[in-house]
């Protein structure tokens, strides 16, 4: 088996997924990534090689799931980080798991906490800035006021797992194809 | 070495991973290595620094194999940088600072819901507490809590390994399946599962060696076959996997339009697999047999029979009257098959295992998308559910953004201008316009049906006139065409309704819409069963089951032509319009509702279809196949993306349930009908001769009675299938179960409530508190010098006991009132331990002033909690 040890249980994938996401991986940069993964090298694809995949390219938040998913958390990614990021975002990730790591996704100033200044660069990103400043305001304090559970103005990870569970759509489309 | 294969034998995860061998012979290699490792770095003080975890650690290195040698020696070359200081334990802990170990709130929270499941699974009790236990630890470094604990982070780390080491015993007591789920939902790094597993592999096989040390030949042989065997399924499962329909149509579907219009294609390969099954089926336990045993056919072939069905393939396997009523006997040796037996069994069997497929998809689908409907009302989880990381083409994205612009500066307006408050007087317009509409929608449906009737059975006259066969033939297109006009004309009719009416939700509007077709599609079949069962089942025609076979044939050939000719006026002329003569149009969007309903539609006709002729999902499989391309096609070149928003996975869950619900049952019933009540022709298919085709059952069931090794199988027909009482017992357990779920469901929804009010108040508390806190810091922060003094000697008790204070109350809002059971026992203790030390000495006034302020708090919060529950109850 080419991929070694990487190739784990832990992760969500069947085995032919695996395979074709470790080409789709080793796609990316072949001189880079060897074929065989048994003695473990350690590779790490830049960013901006992640960045450029079909699937990200034209994602706005690509940026923010390259670095939640890398280990340095500046978007460079090894294979288990690769592998690792793909399985959160397959159909086979519970709800929990899609929304924790969704929740990381729009805690941009990663203080475990999404405040108004992660909601308003997150509406930004999804309306490509063609709102102005005081309908974002209102967007965000709409949101924290709906979503916050405590009160204390801003949401933490429980007050956004429960926001998940009520909206059924969120499994369908926190999720990549490959 | 035997340890090795203990333990690789005992853990059947460790099995799946497929690079087992390499594992094996890695491990062989380098277990003296390991031994070398391992008394080298014994000298290190740095693992001396653990007291706890001495047992362990001969244990721990084993499990290093799976980890390079340098790393180790990497981690064990550092001094003391780690900040938590267990590099023993957890070698890749030190990469991944980010993710666990510096927000271990989220850490724990994420790890909640599998914890809890773990306990459950096995002793909860236990768990439990260790779960509590570690939030309050956790509870210290939550950012949020005011004082930051430096100077316990020791501690912390003892509890924080201690719980790990419980969290690992845990997960090696139960079972093995459990387990990998359990860890595959942990939110963690792909090194720190890795890591997590393989302790609790220690674990097991900790366990496994004290009782059995040595492994006989046999289980290594069996173990060599579950690892080949291992190997075989994923070879195969690579194979399997080219067979995967349209995995890439469907990714640049999904790519370019979304998730909305990516379920109806993903619906239609559902559908295409359920007749992919029945056809393989029926192929198999009726047609095979059948050709074996049949003549050649003498009927000439032109080209019309494709459209009608009739002529050369009346004397095909296509229809059921080809089928022979005797037993199929080829070889000598007494081996028959039944005709008879055989094709009432297999429909019978496939009827049955699309009940159960269907009862399951919805149940699943039910589960998954239908969680709380009543809350799904809010601009936050529309806000942060709503990109679609489906789409990945650039022009789509900026539609989907400009899209969700547009609609958040809607919303903005519908905020500002709050509900519509109607007059009363237009509220009375209102419904009746609605009333009109739904009248008007009903008596059009009537209507349609009254005119398939009539023209039907006008048409059943016509044929009996002596008339040549070519205008035979073409006559009996007519009833299918009408019946396709009325079922692309009239929706559209539907829809120009909406222009009259006004709905408060599009939403609302969608269901009406979907609910009306409805009516429509299914009225038009029943009045058509109707006409089968009455009429042509009566008619004394030579064989009426293979004219139904012919009619619905006709209906599903003349429906699919009819589904490429809308696509084509529909969606290529219309965006021809749209684009080049009147640009007011645009380019048309994709109408999925109206698409599923004709799949629905054309899957019940095949459905009904099947005992009349067994090979319809052949070509319904050939149909769906080509509607497949020409939509994808037509979707790519003419259609954008749908700019509503588009419940997907609701609206996916009510087309399966209008699958199951008008189609599927009304087949079971036409079937029943046909079974029970209905005599099958004289001069041909299996049945004939018999005064209904239940008797063939009924009757092998008399020759078996004779045989006193078949009893049991009589009994059952008997007392269970063919007797009312148990279908009665039956009926009234499933709705004695249906009633105790939904009594659950309404306390829960209850409980809910309850829970929320009280997260609320709770948080209220919270903040009250954590103000005062504050305000007291503030003050003690203005003689800084006398506090440091104090914080090195006495002063720390009491600052843990505030960080405990602060943990307890925090400690609700941590699992969003989930553990609403455990929390007001665990609250309370910290309380009390903290209380003495600030009673006894009380030379901090302000710190004891805070707890008692904090207590007071906390006790008029519970007591307003009280009275609220009080309420509650109350009627």
């Amino acid at each position: 088996c080419k991929l070694g040890q990487s190739v784990f249980l832990c992760c969500l994938y069947t085995f032919p997924s695996l395979s074709r996401l470790f080409y789709r991986y080793r796609d990316l940069a072949p001189q880079l990534v060897p074929l065989s993964y048994i003695d473990k090298p350690d590779v790490k694809l830049p960013y901006e090689l992640i960045g450029s995949m079909a699937e990200l390219k034209d994602n706005p938040f690509r940026q923010r799931i390259a670095e939640v998913f890398s280990e340095d958390g500046e978007g460079n990614m090894t294979l288990d980080d690769f592998l690792d990021m793909f399985s959160v975002l397959s159909e086979m990730a519970p709800r929990d798991l899609k929304a924790y790591y969704a929740f990381k996704i729009y805690d941009f100033n990663n203080d475990d906490y999404i405040c108004k200044s992660d909601l308003e660069k997150t509406v930004n990103k999804l309306t490509r800035n063609e709102l102005t400043l005081e309908e974002v305001c209102l967007v965000c304090d709409k949101v924290i006021d709906e979503a916050d559970q405590d009160n204390d103005g801003r949401l933490s990870v429980e007050d956004f797992q429960h926001m998940i569970a009520r909206a059924p759509d969120f499994l369908s489309t926190f999720h990549i194809r490959i | 070495m035997t340890y090795h294969y203990n333990e690789a034998f005992e853990n059947p995860d460790y099995r799946y991973s497929e690079t087992l061998e390499i594992d094996r012979s890695r491990e062989r290699n380098s277990s003296f290595l390991q031994n070398h490792h391992d008394s080298s770095l014994d000298d290190d003080s740095l693992y001396d620094s653990y007291e706890g975890g001495r047992g362990q650690r001969n244990q721990d290195y084993p499990m290093a194999s799976m980890q390079p040698g340098f790393r180790y020696s990497h981690s064990a070359s550092r001094p003391n940088t780690n900040p938590y200081g267990n590099p023993h334990t957890n070698p890749s802990f030190e990469y991944e600072p980010e993710f666990a170990y510096t927000s271990p709130s989220t850490f724990h929270a994420g790890d909640g819901p599998y914890v809890r499941r773990a306990s459950d699974m096995s002793d909860g009790g236990s768990f439990s507490q260790s779960y509590n236990r570690r939030q309050a630890d956790l509870v210290y470094r939550m950012p949020s809590s005011l004082l930051r604990l430096d100077s316990n982070a020791e501690t912390y780390d003892k509890d924080k390994y201690k719980h790990e080491e419980k969290l690992i015993k845990n997960l090696a007591s139960i079972s093995s399946k459990e387990r990998v789920k359990a860890i595959q939902k942990t939110p963690k790094t792909m090194k720190e599962k890795r890591d997590i597993r393989n302790k609790v592999l220690m674990e097991k096989t900790k366990k496994s060696v004290s009782s059995s040390t040595q492994i006989n030949c046999c289980t290594q042989c069996l173990y060599k076959t579950a690892l080949s065997y291992q190997r075989f399924k994923n070879g195969m499962s690579e194979y399997l996997h080219l067979l995967q329909l349209w995995q890439k149509t469907l990714k640049v579907i999904g790519g370019k339009f979304g998730t909305s219009v990516l379920s109806y294609f993903v619906f239609l390969k559902w559908l295409l697999t359920f007749n992919i099954f029945s056809f393989l089926v029926n192929f198999s336990f009726i047609t095979i047999p059948q050709l074996i045993a049949s003549g050649p056919n003498n009927l000439s072939f032109n080209g019309l029979e494709l459209l009608t069905g009739a002529g050369y393939f009346k004397k095909t396997v296509l229809y059921y009257g080809f089928y022979t009523n005797s037993t199929i006997t080829k070889t000598e040796n007494n081996s028959s098959y039944d005709m008879q037996l055989a094709y009432i069994f297999t429909i019978g069997i496939y009827f049955i295992i699309c009940f159960f497929s269907l009862v399951y998809s919805m149940a699943k689908s039910f589960r998954k998308n239908f969680i709380n409907p009543q809350t799904y009302s809010g601009s936050a989880a529309k806000l942060l559910c709503i990109w679609d990381f489906n789409i990945t083409n650039e022009k789509a994205v900026k539609l989907k953004q400009s899209n969700l612009s547009t609609q958040i500066k809607e919303s903005l307006s519908e905020v500002t201008l709050e509900v519509l408050n109607l007059s009363p007087k237009q509220r009375i317009a209102r419904i009746a316009v609605h009333l009109l509409v739904w009248m008007a929608s009903l008596g059009i449906a009537a209507a349609c049906c009254a005119g398939v009737y009539f023209f039907s059975r006008n048409n059943l006259q016509l044929l009996e006139g002596n008339k040549s066969e070519l205008e035979n033939e073409a006559a009996t297109l007519v009833l299918p065409i009408v019946v396709s006009l009325l079922n692309l004309l009239i929706p559209f009719c539907f829809a120009l309704f909406g222009l009259i009416e006004k709905f408060q939700y599009p939403r609302h509007q969608l269901y009406a819409t979907v609910i009306r077709n409805v009516f429509l599609k299914i009225a038009i079949i029943g009045i058509l069963c109707y006409y089968w069962l009455n009429d042509v089942a009566t008619s004394e025609k030579e064989c009426w089951e293979s004219l139904v076979g012919q009619d619905i044939y006709r209906l599903i050939v003349i429906d699919f032509i009819f589904c490429l000719l809308a696509s084509f006026f529909g969606e290529f002329v219309r965006r021809i319009i749209g684009t080049k003569c009147c640009k007011k149009l645009g380019v048309p969007e994709f109408d999925i509702a109206r698409n599923v309903l004709d799949l629905i539609y054309t899957q019940t006709l095949a459905w009904i279809g099947i005992f009349f002729a067994p090979l319809m999902p052949a070509m319904q499989i050939i149909s769906f196949f080509i509607i497949f391309y020409v939509k994808k096609v037509s979707l790519m070149r003419n259609c954008q993306p749908p700019r509503k928003v588009w419940r997907a996975s609701q609206m996916t869950t009510l087309f399966i349930f209008l699958l199951f619900f008008p189609s599927f049952t009304g087949v079971l019933s036409v079937m029943a009908v046909i079974i029970w009540r209905r005599t099958p022709s004289k001069q041909c298919g299996p049945f004939q001769g018999l005064t209904s085709i239940i008797d063939a059952v009924s009757g092998w069931m008399h020759i078996l009675d004779s045989y006193s090794s078949s009893k049991w199988v009589v009994w059952i027909y008997y007392n269970l299938i063919g007797s009312v009482h148990f279908f009665f017992i039956l009926t009234v357990i499933v709705l004695i179960i249906t009633y105790l779920y939904w009594q659950i469901i309404e306390g829960r929804r209850i409980m809910v409530r309850l829970l929320h009010e009280q997260i609320i108040n709770e948080g209220k508390d919270k903040m009250f508190l954590l103000n005062k806190l504050r305000a007291l810091q503030t003050s003690k922060l203005d003689p800084p010098k006398e506090q440091q003094e104090r914080s090195s000697s006495s002063y720390q008790p009491y600052r843990r006991a505030a960080l405990q204070m602060t943990a307890s109350i925090e400690r609700p809002f941590g699992r969003n009132g989930r553990d609403f059971y455990v929390e007001p026992s665990s609250a309370r203790i910290p309380e009390k331990t903290s209380l003495p030390p600030a009673d006894t000495e009380g030379c901090q006034p302000g710190i004891s002033e805070t707890l008692a302020l904090a207590l007071r708090a906390r006790q008029q919060a519970e007591w307003e909690m009280e009275d609220n529950d009080d309420e509650d109850f109350r009627p």
